[in-house]
């Protein structure tokens, strides 16, 4: 019945259509001849990988015939074209194991949006104004060959810079390389809310610069210091599928999970013990574990190896972190502390994990390592069930923070005097939108608008793209080709690649055969066998080893849309970082206590992540599962907190830190401590299309500039803030009703 | 004939709403825009509720996939005057959008509040539109609509099962909704309650195992299975 | 025989028919208006889709059926009061009874459209009517639309013929005396009755007949109509008290409209010699027996509620006795039951004024029965994940003012072309007594039997 009304619908739909053309013969529409026969009616399977966030999901793409409206040589007609329809977790990938996460599924929108950038586009406006007309991609990528080439001519390479989200396919390797072939600086990695500090705990103490895998399935016992595993952090579809078999996978053995934080998250929601901790104090927790163990005499100090003697005083058995002591700092019962202390080290393989708000501090680097001494005592490391690190691929390693940050960079712009030429004239910016997401001190903004030249690869307009002089508009990952290492999320070596699953949709090209292009203009030095992207990706997919039955490692990733390596011994660090012991320092917040009495945890939203995910309408309207909220802001207070603001649910509310001020509509929040308040990142974009633009409000727009001194990650949870309650209601929606399932009848 | 079921281990279910997305894109589910969904209006044909207890710091919240439960005994048929909504051989509760004329009345029947209504004509802005499964049918305004257990999938997989062996079995596992497909943590596990030796039918056979509103005596065909305990002795 | 006394009746009666003045025709003509801007609501709403209510999930029935519920209450005054009355042959009813089934005829005939407005795709309601088509699909009678459909259309006809039958001989009465188009119009609306004794006496047995028939399906209407709500397990509508509470209601609602009725033609078409104090006094009796018997369903029903203390009934129980509803829940409560109660327990006050002040507060108090039954138990159903809130889009809320407006049109017609007083019946009362205004002596001993009136009426 369904196909039935669907073809009815769809000759309503055409007769409809044909009789309104009748009227106007100019609109009549040609059906050009497909150049993609696809069966019709049926679907073919492709593959490719989600480009959402790092973790590098297999998707297997659901492919079927459809009309598009095109216009081929100024001629409007119909096409019929292969579609993408429906996305899949690719099974047999080891990271997400044929599973796909909410934002995975919506990823298929980026494809189909509606504000997608057509075609080439030239700055007619005002920096920032979103004025911008039609160019044809000679004239766009003959402008900017020129000015690339006038640097070139001034002998000022390094005046090129290009600032990207980080990336995990050879996309970097083809920037890295035009860049250091032009004789620019490398390329600027823009990951505000990265993992940077995480990754040096772990080189400090394991020696892998590298986000941890873990093997949560086999694990039976999980501690999670603020880390989002089951929602935003690392590879949240990996360890989703391994947290459903640490709690039922196994006849017989239901591993507990225990959840450390002062907000309660999609992931606390799920554990069986959760544990309010201040903010910034977590790392002290885990050394109260620690030392709890040490004392009942269940490990020694040296079980702690190299992450152990990193912790000042662990060779005494960390005395300074008694079970009462951390009661006080942390705010934990110091029951509580032995408790989770004796089991975690008796319901081994057990794992601990940090991430996100304890690592977002001025004491970032030490609650890592602190953690990362747990797991080390605890015998967690490499082995599984453990914390365990993917062998790293040589060659096809992505592109991670490092060097020159866009905090750096604006500094070293604005620190021109006026008038003076700014250190940057050409700026080329992919997949990355700092003016959106770093905090207003470090005038990320304004040092745009002081570089002499700024060509964006984006697919949309957002607040960074809309500076650009020049929009070169990417293929999505649908229409290219792809492929991507993950960093962590499996214990083998993996690496995805796939073709493109359907032709572009629009007159976009692929970022990085742009690069070749004008490179190739430029007669920059680049390996002359790269003609185009595909031929830089299957370079370094031949000199895998081919798995069983392949010929090469390129055509199995293709075949399967993932290259798994062998089985292998976990790899040996090459080398330790030469440094010393350090000691636990309290947190240091932006703002006094007295003024600002509230710490202020914005977090990566589950629908939005860090916000570049605002614009996709199934993730707009996606209930945020822990409040109910979509298409909205919120700020999340105690009901405690709230009955003594006199603030109710919906409440317009004043955020205000001594960087800045912000407005959102209050949600009460049983899960959050009452003297801090929360609220998702995300939303409250200015320009980034017709579903995001304007709606709620940035909490980045009060964030400290404030960083982790030893890591300079940005410490985005160390702002305190205060509240006030204005007139009026915010724009609240949420999906559901009462809070609590038995509710309070009687009023 | 099979009975089809779904099993929903709360124990699993992170409440990561992959579900929700998937659903939305396999059955051309329109969104409704913030003015919409603030009226209340939202269309999600699987939600996840969640729900609080205690208060800060012993405070718990946790998560309840729910979507339409396919009862044996449907309150949402009977009340239809003009057969819309009806039960299948194979134990479905289906809709039939072109006898649906609007009365609302299955949406207040059904204690589980799992149909969604047309207030509008769904749009999609072009060229969004090109995503929509050519499988499944746009509803027009006026239309109640709900979870089908991905009909269109199921009779897809009888077609390639007729095709490939004798009996047209659909073998365990072979046919999965969108949303089962999806789920990240695998809590939710679908299948025929009459195969005996199926996952759907051995999970519903759990002691873990009860049916939401059971009092009410639908007889659902989704059987949730409740979050286990954790005790040292490494059971649960 | 009182030949005066007749053709001062017959005189003053047929008045009303005998052309219009200015301020009537302004007051069809914005009535019309307002009628009009409730079809133009509908059909915008049509254009639109039903999203212009206020109605959402879980709510997902509001103002138009809160109407439905609402006029088919009213419909109650007419028929079910004058059928009683005939029965019983109480002698004050002969002005009354026309007036009164009046009401039923058009309040069934705006309750009946109301659904229809309310209905997702109303372009195709045709579904609902069992008609043989080549699929063999028949609309399916399990369920309570269905039952109210036929229970609707039953009554619709019957009260109609209720309201038809009695009209025949004044019809012929209104022919007699006039020429033209009109002649011709009322001869054929008086089916070429001539007032032979073999007329009357088919008249009078149809009439019984129909007196006798109308009871029970006056009562099974409204039952069918609470059954929508009773059948279906949602909080405090799965109750066995439903039937009955409607139908007491709805009598109860319906005596209010016809107060209030009777109170304006009394005053608009000067029949204060026709509806007289003692009638409200009557009818005001009664209103007060129906205010102490919907108190009594009220109290059983909440009682039962509150006691059994079920936890999925207990948030509608306190949303409306305490929360978000229960203004609403009191302004019921003193409309229903203090007001009535107080004016209308003493001789005092139970006044024609005393009485339309009860009735209004009743037909107030009864609407908002009404809401109450139907928004606060969606509100509040069984997963509180679901709860939601409710308020009238602005189609619903011109829709129900047209509504009332196309009440008072159909009534300010119908009085213009049909004399409002069975003027036959009037006179076969005279019989009795010399005095013209015989009924007020009558009503006294309302249990003396009438005289049937034979070839009176030509």
């Amino acid at each position: 019945m369904d196909r039935r009304q669907f073809v009815k619908a769809t000759a309503i739909s055409g007769a409809s259509a044909s009789l309104a053309a009748c009227g106007n013969p100019e609109e009549q529409l040609v059906r050009f001849i497909s150049d993609e026969p696809l069966p019709p009616g049926l679907a073919v399977t492709r593959r490719s990988v989600c480009p959402l966030c790092p973790a590098g999901c297999g998707v297997e793409v659901r492919v079927m015939e459809g009309d598009v409206e095109v216009v081929r040589d100024g001629v409007r007609g119909i096409v019929k074209k292969g579609l993408a329809k429906k996305l899949e977790g690719l099974p047999g990938h080891p990271v997400n194991r044929g599973r796909l996460c909410a934002r995975g599924q919506a990823a298929i929108q980026v494809t189909y949006h509606p504000d997608r950038v057509r075609q080439p586009l030239r700055r007619t406006g005002d920096r920032g104004s979103g004025a911008f007309a039609p160019v044809s991609w000679d004239e766009a990528l003959a402008e900017l060959a020129a000015r690339l080439e006038a640097l070139l001519q001034d002998g000022d390479p390094r005046g090129l810079r290009f600032l990207t989200r980080p990336l995990r396919s050879r996309r970097g390797v083809v920037i890295s390389e035009f860049l250091e072939r032009f004789g620019a600086p490398a390329p600027v990695v823009v990951d505000l809310f990265g993992d940077a500090v995480l990754r040096q705990a772990n080189l400090e103490s394991f020696g892998f610069h590298q986000l941890p895998t873990l093997d949560i399935a086999q694990s039976r016992y999980v501690v999670s210091f603020g880390a989002d595993i089951l929602g935003t952090w690392n590879s949240p579809v990996a360890q989703s599928v391994g947290y459903g078999e640490l709690r039922q996978g196994r006849p017989g053995i239901r591993g507990k999970f225990v959840q450390v934080e002062f907000r309660m998250s999609q992931t606390g929601a799920n554990s069986d013990q959760w544990v309010a901790a201040r903010p910034g104090t977590e790392g002290f927790l885990a050394l109260g574990m620690a030392r709890a163990i040490l004392a009942s005499g269940r490990r020694s100090p040296s079980d702690g190896g190299r992450a152990g003697e990193l912790i000042e005083g662990w060779s005494d058995g960390l005395q300074a972190y008694a079970a009462e002591a951390v009661e006080q700092v942390t705010g934990v019962p110091a029951a509580t502390v032995e408790q989770l202390g004796r089991e975690f080290a008796d319901n081994g393989p057990a794992i601990a994990v940090i991430a996100g708000v304890p690592l977002a501090q001025t004491n970032g680097l030490f609650n890592a390592l602190a953690v990362n001494a747990l797991n080390a005592l605890a015998g967690s490391v490499g082995v599984p069930g453990g914390v365990r690190f993917t062998p790293v691929l040589e060659g096809l390693r992505g592109l991670d923070a490092a060097g020159e940050t866009i905090e750096t960079l604006a500094r070293s712009i604005l620190e021109t005097p006026a008038g003076g030429a700014p250190p940057v004239d050409v700026l080329l910016v992919h997949d990355a939108n700092p003016v959106f997401g770093a905090p207003p001190a470090w005038g990320v903004g304004e040092a745009l608008a002081r570089v002499g030249f700024i060509a964006s690869f984006g697919s949309f307009q957002d607040e960074t793209s809309a500076m650009a002089d020049l929009i070169l508009p990417d293929h999505s990952f649908l229409e290219a080709l792809v492929d991507h290492v993950p960093e962590a999320g499996t214990a083998r070596a993996a690496a995805s690649a796939a073709r493109p699953a359907m032709r572009p949709l629009h007159d976009t090209r692929d970022m990085a055969d742009v690069m070749l292009d004008v490179g190739r203009r430029l007669a920059l030095d680049l390996p002359t066998e790269w003609e185009t992207y595909e031929d830089v990706a299957r370079e370094r997919f031949e000199a895998l080893p081919p798995p069983e039955g392949f010929d090469s490692a390129w055509i199995a990733a293709q075949a399967n849309g993932v290259w798994i390596g062998p089985e292998a011994p976990v790899p040996e660090p090459a080398s330790f970082p030469d440094v010393r012991p350090r000691a636990y320092a309290a947190p240091e917040f932006d703002g006094g206590a007295d003024a600002y009495p509230f710490h202020f945890l914005p977090y990566v939203s589950q629908a939005f992540l860090d916000g570049s995910l605002a614009h996709l309408p199934w993730l707009q309207e996606l209930p945020d599962v822990v409040t109910t909220a979509m298409w909205s802001s919120w700020v999340e207070l105690n009901p405690r907190t709230a009955a003594e603001l006199g603030v109710e649910a919906g409440d317009l509310v004043e955020v205000r830190s001594a960087h800045g001020a912000l407005q959102a509509p209050a949600l009460i929040f049983p899960g959050i401590a009452p003297d801090a308040v929360a609220m998702p990142m995300g939303q409250g974009h200015e320009n980034f299309t017709r579903y995001a633009t304007g709606r709620g409000a940035n909490p980045v727009r009060v964030l400290a500039p404030t960083v982790e001194p030893e890591t300079g990650g940005w410490a985005w949870a160390a702002t305190r803030v205060t509240i006030a309650r204005l007139e009026g209601a915010g724009d609240l929606v949420r999906f559901g009703g009462a809070l609590r399932e038995h509710p309070d009848l009687e009023r | 004939m099979p009975r089809w079921g779904m099993a929903v281990d709360l124990d699993r279910c992170t409440g990561c709403e992959a579900c929700v997305t998937a659903c939305h894109a396999e059955n051309n589910i329109p969104t409704v825009g913030p003015e919409e969904a603030a009226r209340g209006r939202a269309m999600h044909w699987i939600r996840v509720e969640r729900y609080w207890e205690g208060e800060f710091p012993d405070v718990r919240l946790t998560f309840r996939p729910v979507f339409c439960q396919q009862c044996d005994n449907a309150p949402c048929e009977p009340v239809c005057p003009t057969y819309a909504s009806y039960h299948t051989d194979e134990g479905l509760n289906a809709q039939v959008y072109n006898r649906c004329i609007g009365t609302r009345y299955c949406a207040n029947a059904c204690s589980y509040n799992v149909r969604f209504f047309n207030f509008h004509n769904p749009e999609w802005d072009r060229p969004l539109d090109l995503q929509l499964n050519p499988d499944v049918s746009v509803r027009e305004v006026g239309v109640m609509e709900k979870c089908t257990f991905c009909i269109q999938r199921i009779n897809a997989a009888r077609i390639d099962a007729r095709a490939e062996t004798e009996e047209g079995r659909i073998e365990d596992g072979t046919l999965q909704p969108a949303c089962a497909q999806s789920c990240t943590a695998n809590a939710l596990v679908f299948g025929d309650l009459d195969d005996a030796d199926s996952r759907v039918s051995r999970l519903s056979r759990s002691p873990r195992g009860s049916k939401l509103l059971e009092e009410l005596g639908a007889e659902p065909s989704v059987t949730y299975l409740q979050k286990g305990d954790w005790d040292e002795s490494g059971g649960g | 025989m009182n030949l005066a006394a007749d053709k001062r009746i017959t005189d003053e009666l047929l008045k009303p028919l005998q052309g219009s003045s200015r301020r009537y025709r302004l007051t069809v003509a914005a009535l019309m208006l307002v009628v009009s801007a409730g079809v133009a609501a509908w059909a915008v709403q049509m254009y639109s889709g039903i999203g212009l209510t206020g109605l959402n999930s879980p709510v997902f029935w509001g103002f138009y059926l809160v109407n439905f519920v609402f006029w088919i209450g009213i419909s109650h005054a007419g028929t079910l009061i004058s059928a009683i009355l005939r029965i019983v042959d109480a002698g004050w009813r002969r002005p009354v009874t026309r007036c009164a089934e009046a009401i039923t005829a058009f309040a069934l005939l705006i309750g009946g459209v109301l659904p229809l407005i309310h209905l997702g795709r109303p372009w195709l309601f045709y579904h609902l009517i069992p008609f043989p088509d080549g699929r063999g699909l028949w609309p399916n009678f399990r369920s309570p639309l269905m039952w109210d459909f036929f229970a609707i259309n039953t009554y619709l006809l019957a009260s109609t013929l209720f309201l038809f039958l009695p009209m025949i001989p004044d019809f012929a009465l209104v022919r007699d005396r006039a020429s033209g188009i009109r002649r011709t119009i009322y001869g054929w609306l008086a089916m070429g009755w001539q007032g032979t004794p073999r007329q009357w006496n088919r008249l009078e047995s149809a009439m019984h007949i129909m007196a006798i028939a109308i009871i029970p399906i006056a009562v099974s209407v409204h039952t069918i109509v609470s059954f929508d709500f009773a059948m279906a397990v949602v909080p405090m509508w799965h109750s066995t008290i439903f039937g009955p509470y409607f139908v007491v209601g709805a009598i109860f609602s319906g005596i209010a409209a016809l107060i209030i009725a009777m109170a304006l033609l009394r005053r608009l078409l000067r029949l204060e010699a026709y509806l007289q104090p003692l009638h409200f006094d009557k009818l005001g009796k009664l209103l007060l027996t129906m205010s102490l018997l919907w108190a009594y369903f009220v109290f059983a029903e909440r009682l039962t509620v509150w006691y059994g203390n079920e936890i999925t009934e207990m948030p509608v129980f306190w949303a409306t006795f305490t929360g978000e509803y229960a203004p609403a829940f009191w302004i019921m409560v003193a409309g229903n039951f203090v007001l009535p109660a107080v004016l209308l327990s003493t001789k005092r006050t139970r006044t024609v004024a005393g009485c339309v002040v009860a009735s209004v507060g009743v037909v107030v108090g009864m609407w908002l029965e009404r809401f109450l039954i139907v928004i606060p138990s969606l509100s509040y159903r069984q997963l509180p994940y679901t709860w939601g809130s409710y308020a009238p889009g602005w189609t619903e809320i011109v829709v129900m003012v047209a509504s009332f407006a196309a009440m008072a049109l159909l009534y300010c017609v119908f009085v213009k072309f049909v004399p409002i007083i069975s003027i036959w019946e009037l006179k076969s009362g005279n019989d009795m007594d010399d005095a013209p205004h015989i009924v007020e002596a009558e009503a006294r001993d309302a249990a003396a039997g009438p005289v049937p009136a034979r070839g009176e009426a030509s």
